[in-house]
């Protein structure tokens, strides 16, 4: 299962203190929904490689400016040539959709005693899983996926939200099988696109002299861990986590 | 001298902060007269400027090659550089390849088995034939 | 030679062949400058060529191609042509408040152009202190109890020159052969030494301590002082041992690169502001990786170490074994630990119980003087409006002295 969501934070923060230039930011953006998928490498939006997700409120959508110099760039290309940049190229039932929670999160208070020590020891690690697969990562690690992701372009900022597994040095959340996403957070930036060697397979039949070699290259996204934080009581509380008691899905074991 | 400091070079990680795409050069190269080049000029005329457009932190330099294979470079920050021979294709296939030459990372082709690699300390410690008690089975 | 077939039939690097005047001297200036692949050697015989460069640069006259050749550096309205110069912008985010005529002058050494209104000095000069005072808050907040070499050594892997030159290369910045007015305003621009120069590097006459010429002992805490924030010697321009030593015509091509980037620092700094600055330093400076733990060169740790339990009133330490393997055998190991009364300081293994027990002492050093608190904040970040007033932090003492 793999399940990608924006950033909802401002990663790196928008730049503009004048109001003019920010309605000019907005109206790039205004091109891009929720869905992560697009980047609009212009310098306009400067010192951030993946400045779409700070507006993306929905009202900015309805009323769009027809054409401002660095939006026309991004406008949908009738051109076989393009690839799919904003979420207007991708169909609607191939987006991903935005988290829905139904319920609030619900943490037990042993967990709620235990967190600041967690969040406290520096360094964590992070299962994360990929379409059902896990990486043990870290911070800064390179990580390459063994398949090819759609729809994403190097620059992009994706959230790794599916995770059985988060620790420190002398601590460990496990979840149940999966931590809820709520109470982390751990990103990856989409670096480029590797390659293997072309590799040969010869293929033959019992008693027939013909031989077929056939070729393969796979394709790997790159990608590159940028954060990983465990969430603090306080944030949880914030966020409207519910404090109950009896079994929780997560549990939270120290190294004996 | 209690302490003294030992000199090195902190180690980049591009995309961790600011991310800079490896490819920072791509040359295009035709031939007016040949037909191999027909799909190239094509798509010079037609898509290069959509895809110089999309792409500013890639200097784009088109320069003619009489009498040669169209070849698509591109020029990678690791010092690298990688040629596609884009003969006789059609100018969809040719944006295909220029694509491949954006996203490349500029390193040479490898199999790795491992999907991760770090160069951070491990979180957990290294595990030690000395420390805990005898376990019995 | 190789011919560069490219770069005579593209577009962004301005040909020389397209020169309208032919007069000899010219064309041998001309021609040396583009088949020269490397730093060129500023011949005798060559000096009457070179002194066609004016020192100061006059405003040149737009679209006359011939000025190009008299200019050191290239002019102001080629920045808007360069395609390198716009590509280096895009791929580095920059502020579209940052001109690219300004980011071409980044890129002009002062070896290049001397005309401090056309080269990069003073905008190196702004950025550098940038870089060294965000640098040294956060190294001082985050770890409170670094000894000052390590400081110093932590500040040279973060800024230093070496760190700076292989930013340029991964910002994928190219070097010019020779600076000139037709060069591609994109390329990094500065004067290269001539082969065989002595780089004195390290080795300063004269620097700006008093009673430098009796070498007395140099103490850490003058080195805080006098020493710059790499804690190398300055060298004192008005001193120089006596000996007449011409000053070096060029630079390398470490020193142009880190200048360069200090000039981008300055630069985002005048045109976009303090917090663009900032930003800036942190997606491209504290976002690498230094492993801090690396840094540490003890003589004595376990000296060390009893100084610091006496500084710090602490029990003093004893060395226990905590176990052992093949004591007589070819590969014994022990495991040491440390302790302070009832408190584990480190612990480490070794070959020998000498070995084990200076690794422990290095542990639990290591683990003193890497402290670092909970919630960091430094003091560049009260200079945003609306930010909360600052709380003095904890510094410690530093390192032992013994």
């Amino acid at each position: 299962m793999f399940a990608r969501s924006v950033l909802r934070k401002a990663l790196a923060l928008p730049f503009e203190q004048t109001p003019s230039s920010t309605t000019l930011f907005r109206a790039t953006l205004s091109t891009t929904t929720s869905t992560s998928t697009s980047t609009s490498p212009n310098p306009e939006s400067p010192l951030s490689a993946s400045p779409r997700a700070q507006f993306n409120n929905p009202t900015h959508q309805q009323h769009q400016p027809p054409v401002t110099p660095s939006s026309a760039a991004s406008t949908p290309a009738s051109t076989p040539y393009t690839t799919p940049q904003t979420s207007s190229h991708i169909p609607t039932h191939k987006q991903p959709l935005a988290p829905t929670f139904e319920a609030p999160l619900k943490v037990t208070s042993s967990l709620l005693e235990l967190l600041p020590h967690l969040t406290a020891q520096r360094a964590h690690y992070i299962t994360a899983h990929v379409h059902a697969k896990p990486y043990l990562v870290t911070a800064g690690d390179h990580l390459r996926l063994p398949f090819l992701m759609a729809n994403v372009q190097p620059g992009d900022v994706i959230r790794l939200n599916r995770a059985s597994v988060i620790g420190s040095r002398d601590f460990t959340l496990k979840g149940k099988p999966y931590i809820d996403e709520r109470m982390f957070e751990c990103r990856a930036r989409v670096v480029g696109v590797d390659s293997e060697p072309m590799r040969y397979k010869e293929k033959t039949k019992r008693r027939q002299r013909h031989v077929r070699t056939i070729k393969s290259k796979e394709r790997y996204t790159m990608l590159r861990i940028m954060d990983v934080k465990v969430k603090t009581k306080e944030e949880l509380v914030q966020e409207g986590a519910v404090v109950v008691e009896g079994q929780d899905q997560a549990t939270l074991e120290v190294k004996s | 001298m209690p302490v003294q400091g030992i000199r090195t070079v902190a180690a980049a990680r591009n995309g961790v902060g600011a991310f800079i795409l490896p490819c920072k050069r791509m040359d295009f190269h035709y031939c007016d007269w040949a037909g191999s080049s027909r799909g190239m000029v094509s798509f010079l005329k037609s898509a290069l400027p959509s895809f110089a457009k999309a792409n500013p932190q890639i200097e784009i330099r088109v320069s003619p090659r009489p009498h040669k294979h169209p070849v698509i470079k591109g020029h990678y920050i690791n010092g690298r550089e990688k040629a596609i021979c884009v003969r006789n294709l059609e100018p969809e296939q040719i944006f295909k390849k220029a694509n491949l030459l954006k996203e490349a990372s500029g390193e040479k082709l490898k199999r790795t088995k491992k999907p991760v690699t770090s160069i951070n300390d491990s979180v957990r410690g290294i595990w030690s034939p000395y420390h805990g008690d005898i376990k019995t089975v | 030679m190789k011919r560069l077939q490219l770069q005579r039939w593209s577009s962004s690097v301005l040909s020389p062949r397209v020169r309208t005047g032919s007069r000899l001297q010219h064309h041998l200036y001309t021609g040396l400058r583009c088949q020269s692949t490397f730093s060129p050697v500023p011949q005798a015989e060559n000096e009457p060529l070179t002194h066609e460069q004016p020192p100061v640069s006059p405003i040149p006259s737009p679209n006359s191609q011939k000025s190009k050749y008299t200019l050191p550096s290239p002019p102001v309205e080629a920045a808007r042509e360069s395609a390198k110069l716009a590509a280096l912008h895009a791929r580095l985010y920059l502020p579209s408040r940052l001109p690219l005529e300004t980011l071409a002058r980044s890129l002009v050494d002062a070896s290049a152009d001397p005309n401090s209104n056309f080269n990069n000095a003073s905008l190196a000069t702004l950025g550098h202190d940038l870089l060294t005072y965000y640098t040294s808050e956060h190294l001082i907040c985050t770890y409170p109890r670094l000894p000052m070499a390590v400081v110093f050594a932590a500040m040279y892997a973060y800024v230093g020159p070496k760190t700076l030159a292989a930013m340029t290369r991964e910002w994928g910045v190219e070097h010019a052969a020779t600076p000139g007015g037709e060069v591609d305003p994109g390329f990094l621009q500065f004067k290269r030494i001539d082969p065989g120069t002595e780089i004195g590097e390290g080795q300063v006459n004269g620097t700006t301590r008093p009673n430098d010429h009796r070498r007395w002992r140099v103490s850490m805490s003058s080195r805080v002082v006098y020493d710059n924030e790499f804690g190398e010697p300055v060298q004192d321009p008005t001193k120089n041992d006596g000996l007449p030593r011409p000053l070096p015509q060029g630079v390398t091509a470490e020193q142009a690169s880190a200048n360069f980037v200090r000039a981008v620092m300055g630069s985002i700094y005048l045109h976009a502001g303090r917090p663009a600055a900032k930003r800036f330093f942190e997606q491209h400076f504290l976002s690498r990786h230094l492993s801090l733990t690396e840094l540490f060169d003890f003589s004595q740790p376990a000296r060390d170490l009893s100084r610091l339990c006496a500084r710090e009133s602490f029990e003093p330490p004893v060395a226990k074994i905590i176990s052992e393997t093949g004591r007589k055998s070819r590969h014994p190991v022990f495991v040491v630990g440390i302790y302070s009364g009832e408190d584990k300081l480190g612990e480490g293994a070794g070959a020998s119980l000498l070995e084990a027990r200076s690794r422990a002492a290095v542990a639990a050093l290591k683990g003193w003087y890497l402290y670092s608190p909970l919630n960091v904040r430094v003091p560049s970040s009260t200079e945003e409006e609306s930010s909360a007033p600052w709380k003095p932090v904890h510094v410690d003492l530093g390192e032992v002295i013994v």
